[in-house]
C-alpha cells in the first residue's frame, strides 16, 4: 500500500506545480533580461573620435583557439578626423558559426577595440549571414548593448596588485574596485522571483 | 586475462556466448548509438536470453574529437575553453583540473580568494551536474512522455538558477572559460552573494519535492533497489571513483583525502552507502547535493578579499613557455576523479608536449560487462543512468 | 432494420464525437502537462495554442510512409487499423444518455470486455510485423500485460454487475440511479473495485505507470517504432480513444453515467468522462513506470486475489443485506 501513498504524494507535487507561475516565457515576444556580463555576439566600437578603435594589432587573431578572426591591415595612415597617424584595420572578418564564445579575444585587446554584445545574432537561412564583417561589427556597436567585459577591465581584474591601488585609473567613469559591475551599461540584471 | 578479484563469482566478461547454455537462441540487441537512453552516443551489444542480459559489451568512441591531440597544437593559455567541452555537464570541473595541472607545472600558488572562488564554483557545479543526473535517470525510468519528463523539467528549472548565477559572473551560461593559469578571470559582481544564497535556499526546498517524486517513491525504489550491484573491490580494481565508488561502500573522496582549492579550510562530509546498487548511488548523489549546497553557502559567507589571480593576465598566446617538466593534478568532479596529466617541453615550449585527461566516466563504463549480466533490459537502462557517464569525457 | 439503422447512425455520431473530443484532449493534455512541468505548453498555434491538434495531425499525416524491408507488409498495414477499430468498437454499448446509445445490448459488459481484449492482437501484430527487435520486445511485453490485466479488469467490472444484477451497461446505470447514482457506494466493495478498474484500465491502454510495451526510454517507441505518418496517427489516436472509452466505461459503471443529483442527461456523462480522462493524464505525467516483472507481480499477486475478494464481498452484500 506504500504505492498508493507515494503515488498520492507524487500527484500532489505535480498538482502544486500546476498552480505555480510557469518559469518559461513566450520567446520572442518576451525576452528574459540577461546578465550585464552576458556574451553573445561581437562589435567593433568606435573610439572617441568616431573612427573604428581597432588598430589591427592581430592580438585577437593570434589568441583565438578556433581561428575565426581574420584581419588585414596596411600600416599607418593619417586619420581624417584628428590628422595624426594611426593604425587602421582595413578588413576584419569574424566567423560567428565557428566561434566558441570563449571571450579570449576580448581579454587580449589592449585598446578595448573589440567587445561582446548582449544580443545574439538573428538566426538566418544563409551561412554567410553569420560571417560578420567590419561593417556589421561596427553596426553592432551602435545597435546592440555592449557586454560588461572589455580587455582593460578584464586584465585589471586579474592583475595581481603590486601596491595598494585605491581605484583603477583608466576605466569608464565612476569606476569601482574590480568586484563591481561597471556602470554606463544597460539595466542591471533583475533577478526574477522564481 | 582474468581479474583476480571478487567478481561476484560467475561473471566473466570475456565469456564466449557459445559457452552459455540458453533455453532458446540468444538475441543480439544493439543498444545502439541512436537511443533515447544511452546518455550520448554510446553503443552496447546486449545478448539477451528472453529479457535477461547474458553478456553486455560496451563500445565507445562515437564522440571522439581528438581533444588531446588538439591540446598539443594550442598554447597553454588557449586550452581552457577547449577542455570545457569534455565533461560538458560540469564545465567548471574541467577548467579547474586543467589549470591546476598547469599551476603545478609552473610552480604557481593560487591566491586565497581564487581558491575559495574555485571551491564555490565547483560545489555549485556539482549541484547542477547532479540535477542533470536525476533528470536523465528519471527520463530513463519514466519515459520522455510521462512522469520522468516532469521531474526532468523540474530539475532543469532548479539548474537554471545556478546557470543564471554563473552567467552573472562569467557571461556565459555554459562553457564559462572563467578560470585561468594562476586563478580566475572573473570576480563576483556586486550583490552576487545575496542572490546566490537566495538561489541555494530555493534549491534546498525544491530538492524535497524532487525526492518526493523519486527517492521516496516506491516505483523508483523498486526499479533501483538490488539492481546493478557493484562490488567495492571490483570498483577499486577498475579505477572507478566518485559516487559510484562511494555507493559501493568505499569511503574515498579527493576533497577530503587530498585537499585542493579551499577544502583544507572547509569541512566536507562524505556520503557513503554500502549496498552498491543503483539506489545506493542515487542516495549518495542526493546527499552530495545537499552537502554541496551547504559548502557553497559556507564559501559565500567566508569568502576572503584579495586578488583573484597570481599570474599575469592573458595578453598573448605565447605568454607561457615551459621547456621541461610534467605534472598531474586531479580533483573530485561530480563523476569522480578528473585528472589532467601534462608534459611540458618538446619542439614548441608554448604548447604542451602531451596532455592526458583522466576521465572518471570511462572507468565507470568499464564496469558494464560485470554488472549488466543478470539484469533485464529495463534494468540495463537504469544501471546506465546510475553510472552517470558523459560521453564527451569518455571519448574526448 | 430499425435497430440496425439506429445503431449505424448513432454509432457514426458517437465515433465522430469521440474523435473530435480527442482533438480537444490533445490540446488539454499538452497544456496540462506543461503546467505540471512549470512551463506554458503550446501558445503559438492559434489563441492559447488551441489549434495545436490541427498542427499535430497535419504534421503526422504529411510524413513519409516508410515500411521496413522484410517487414510483414500485410500485418504491418493492418495493425493500426485494427487498433482503432477495436477501441472505437467498445464505445458502441456505452450509454451516453438515456437515448444516445448505439446498441443497447443485454450483455454489454461481456461485449466491451471481449472487444477490448481483442486489442492484444493489433499490438502484437505491430510488434512482430515491424521486423525490429525493439518492437518485438515491446510486443511480447504487450501480450503478457494485456492478457494478464484482463483478469483484474473483469473482476473489477464484475462488482457493479453483481451489485446491480444485470450485464447490460444501461441496466447498471439505471440501478445506480436508484441507489445514490453511484456504484462506489457501498464503499466496500465499490471504491476498491473502482481503483482496481482504474489500474486495469491504465494497463490495458498501455498508460504510465503500466506503459512497458511502449516504454520510450528503453525501447525507443516499443511497438510503434517503425510506424510513421498516417499509420502512426492511427495508433496515436487509437490510444487516445482507448483511454477515452475506458474513462467513459468507468464513468458509466461506477459513477452513474448520465445521472446526477439534478437534471440528468448527456452533460453529466461528458463531465464525468472528461474528469476521469484528466485524472488518467495527471497520473501519466507524475509517475514512473514499472518493470515488466514487477507489473506481472502486481497483477497476479495483488490485484487478482483482491479482485476475487471484492466480487465475493459484492455477492455477500447482495445476498445478506444492502439494497436488494
Amino acid at each position: 500500500m506504500g504505492y498508493f501513498t507515494d503515488t498520492a504524494r507524487a500527484l500532489a507535487t505535480t498538482m502544486r506545480n500546476v498552480f505555480r507561475t510557469p518559469v518559461t516565457v513566450e520567446f520572442p515576444k518576451v525576452i528574459r533580461p540577461r546578465a550585464v556580463r552576458y556574451r553573445a555576439s561581437f562589435a567593433l566600437p568606435d573610439d572617441e573620435n568616431g573612427e573604428v578603435a581597432c588598430i589591427g594589432c592581430l592580438a585577437c587573431e593570434r589568441i583565438c583557439p578556433s581561428r575565426v578572426i581574420k584581419m588585414r591591415t596596411t600600416g599607418k595612415r593619417d586619420s581624417p578626423v584628428t590628422g595624426k597617424k594611426r593604425n587602421y584595420v582595413d578588413e576584419f572578418v569574424l566567423d560567428l558559426s565557428a566561434c566558441i564564445q570563449c571571450e579570449l579575444c576580448i581579454q587580449v585587446c589592449n585598446s578595448d577595440a573589440i567587445t561582446m554584445v548582449r544580443e545574439p545574432e538573428v538566426p538566418s537561412f544563409e551561412r554567410e549571414d553569420l560571417v560578420l564583417d567590419l561593417t556589421k561589427l561596427r553596426a553592432n556597436a551602435h545597435e546592440k548593448t555592449a557586454s560588461w567585459g572589455r580587455g582593460t577591465i578584464l586584465q585589471e581584474m586579474q592583475e595581481a596588485p603590486k601596491a595598494a591601488k585605491p581605484a583603477p585609473k583608466k576605466v569608464a567613469p565612476a569606476a569601482v574596485p574590480a568586484a563591481e559591475v561597471a556602470p554606463a551599461e544597460a539595466a542591471p540584471l533583475e533577478k526574477e522571483p522564481a | 586475462m582474468e581479474l583476480a578479484s571478487a567478481t561476484r563469482g560467475k561473471i566473466d566478461p570475456h565469456l564466449s556466448i557459445y559457452a552459455y547454455e540458453a533455453e532458446a537462441d540468444l538475441m543480439l540487441l544493439h543498444f545502439g548509438p541512436q537511443h533515447p537512453s544511452t546518455h550520448g552516443v554510446f553503443r552496447m551489444d546486449l545478448h539477451l536470453d528472453g529479457e535477461t542480459v547474458v553478456k553486455a559489451t560496451p563500445y565507445i568512441g562515437y564522440l571522439h574529437r581528438a581533444v588531446e591531440k588538439l591540446c598539443e597544437k594550442l598554447t597553454y593559455v588557449q586550452l581552457t575553453p577547449i577542455v570545457d567541452k569534455n565533461d560538458y555537464v560540469a564545465p567548471m570541473s574541467n577548467e579547474q583540473a586543467l589549470n591546476m595541472a598547469f599551476e603545478k607545472l609552473l610552480g604557481i600558488e593560487v591566491p586565497r580568494r581564487a581558491r575559495w572562488l574555485r571551491t564555490l564554483f565547483a560545489e555549485l557545479q556539482r549541484v547542477a551536474s547532479h540535477l542533470i543526473w536525476l533528470a536523465a535517470q528519471t527520463i530513463d525510468l519514466g519515459g520522455a512522455l510521462g512522469g520522468g519528463s516532469t521531474l526532468f523539467l523540474h530539475c532543469l528549472r532548479e539548474r537554471e538558477l545556478i546557470m543564471d548565477l554563473f552567467e552573472e559572473v562569467s557571461g556565459a551560461r555554459f562553457h564559462y572559460n572563467t578560470h585561468t593559469i594562476g586563478g580566475n578571470r572573473h570576480d563576483l559582481p556586486a550583490g552576487w552573494g545575496e542572490r546566490a544564497k537566495a538561489a541555494i535556499t530555493q534549491i534546498e526546498e525544491r530538492i524535497h519535492e524532487h525526492e518526493a517524486m523519486s527517492l521516496h517513491n516506491r516505483i523508483f525504489i523498486d526499479r533501483m533497489k538490488g539492481v546493478g550491484i557493484l562490488d567495492g573491490a571490483l570498483a577499486l580494481e577498475l579505477g572507478i571513483t566518485g559516487p559510484v565508488l562511494r555507493g559501493s561502500g568505499v569511503d574515498h573522496d579527493l576533497r577530503r583525502d587530498a585537499p585542493y582549492h579551499a577544502y583544507d579550510e572547509l569541512e566536507v562530509n562524505v556520503a557513503v552507502e554500502t549496498a552498491g546498487d543503483c539506489l545506493a548511488r542515487a542516495k549518495v548523489r542526493f546527499r552530495e547535493m545537499r552537502e554541496s549546497l551547504r559548502i557553497a553557502r559556507c564559501a559565500i559567507e567566508g569568502m576572503p578579499e584579495g586578488p583573484i589571480c597570481s599570474y599575469k593576465p592573458i595578453r598573448q598566446p605565447t605568454g607561457v613557455k615551459v621547456t621541461a617538466g610534467q605534472a598531474y593534478a586531479a580533483l573530485e568532479s561530480p563523476r569522480g576523479e578528473l585528472g589532467t596529466f601534462v608534459i611540458g617541453g618538446g619542439d614548441t615550449p608554448t604548447c604542451p608536449y602531451r596532455l592526458k585527461i583522466r576521465s572518471p566516466s570511462l572507468h565507470s563504463l568499464s564496469a558494464i560487462p560485470y554488472i549488466m549480466p543478470g539484469a533485464t533490459v529495463s534494468d540495463a537502462v537504469a544501471i546506465l543512468g546510475s553510472l552517470d557517464p558523459i560521453m564527451g569525457e569518455v571519448d574526448r | 432494420m430499425n435497430g440496425l439503422l439506429h445503431g449505424a447512425v448513432y454509432g457514426a455520431v458517437i465515433a465522430s464525437a469521440l474523435l473530435s473530443v480527442i482533438a480537444v484532449g490533445i490540446w488539454f493534455e499538452r497544456k496540462f502537462a506543461g503546467r505540471m512541468q512549470s512551463r506554458l505548453g503550446p501558445t503559438m498555434t492559434g489563441p492559447v495554442g488551441l489549434l495545436q491538434p490541427v498542427a499535430d495531425v497535419i504534421k503526422l499525416l504529411q510524413k513519409e510512409d516508410i515500411v521496413p524491408r522484410d517487414a510483414d507488409r500485410h500485418l504491418f498495414d493492418l495493425a493500426p487499423v485494427l487498433a482503432v477499430l477495436c477501441s472505437l468498437g467498445t464505445a458502441a454499448v456505452i450509454p451516453f444518455s438515456p437515448e444516445v446509445i448505439a446498441s443497447d445490448l443485454d450483455v454489454g459488459v461481456v461485449y466491451v470486455l471481449g472487444i477490448g481484449g481483442l486489442m492484444v492482437i493489433p499490438t502484437f501484430m505491430a510488434g512482430w510485423a515491424s521486423n525490429n527487435k525493439f518492437s518485438l520486445l515491446g510486443g511480447m511485453r504487450a501480450i503478457a500485460q494485456s492478457v494478464s490485466y484482463g483478469v483484474p479488469l473483469v473482476l473489477a467490472v464484475l462488482v457493479p454487475v453483481t451489485l446491480s444484477g444485470t450485464l447490460s451497461i444501461s441496466g447498471i446505470v439505471a440501478w445506480q440511479s436508484a441507489h445514490h447514482w453511484t456504484a462506489v457506494w457501498p464503499v466496500i466493495p465499490g471504491l476498491p473495485a473502482f481503483v482496481l478498474f482504474f489500474m486495469a484500465m491504465l494497463a490495458e491502454s498501455n498508460r504510465i505507470p503500466f506503459d512497458i510495451p511502449e516504454a520510450e526510454s528503453e525501447l525507443v517507441a516499443g511497438i510503434t517504432t517503425e510506424y510513421t505518418g498516417a499509420k502512426f496517427t492511427l495508433f496515436y489516436m487509437g490510444e487516445y480513444v482507448h483511454t477515452l472509452v475506458g474513462s467513459a466505461l468507468g464513468a458509466a459503471l461506477f459513477f452513474g453515467g448520465w445521472d446526477g443529483p439534478f437534471r440528468p442527461g448527456l452533460h453529466w456523462m461528458v463531465a464525468k468522462t472528461l474528469l476521469l480522462f484528466a485524472v488518467v493524464y495527471w497520473v501519466r505525467w507524475s509517475l514512473l513506470r514499472f518493470r515488466s516483472d514487477q507489473l506481472m507481480d502486481i497483477c497476479w499477486k495483488w490485484l487478482t486475489p483482491i479482485g476475487v475478494g471484492l466480487v465475493l464481498l459484492a455477492a455477500a452484500w447482495v445476498t445478506f443485506g444492502g439494497a436488494g
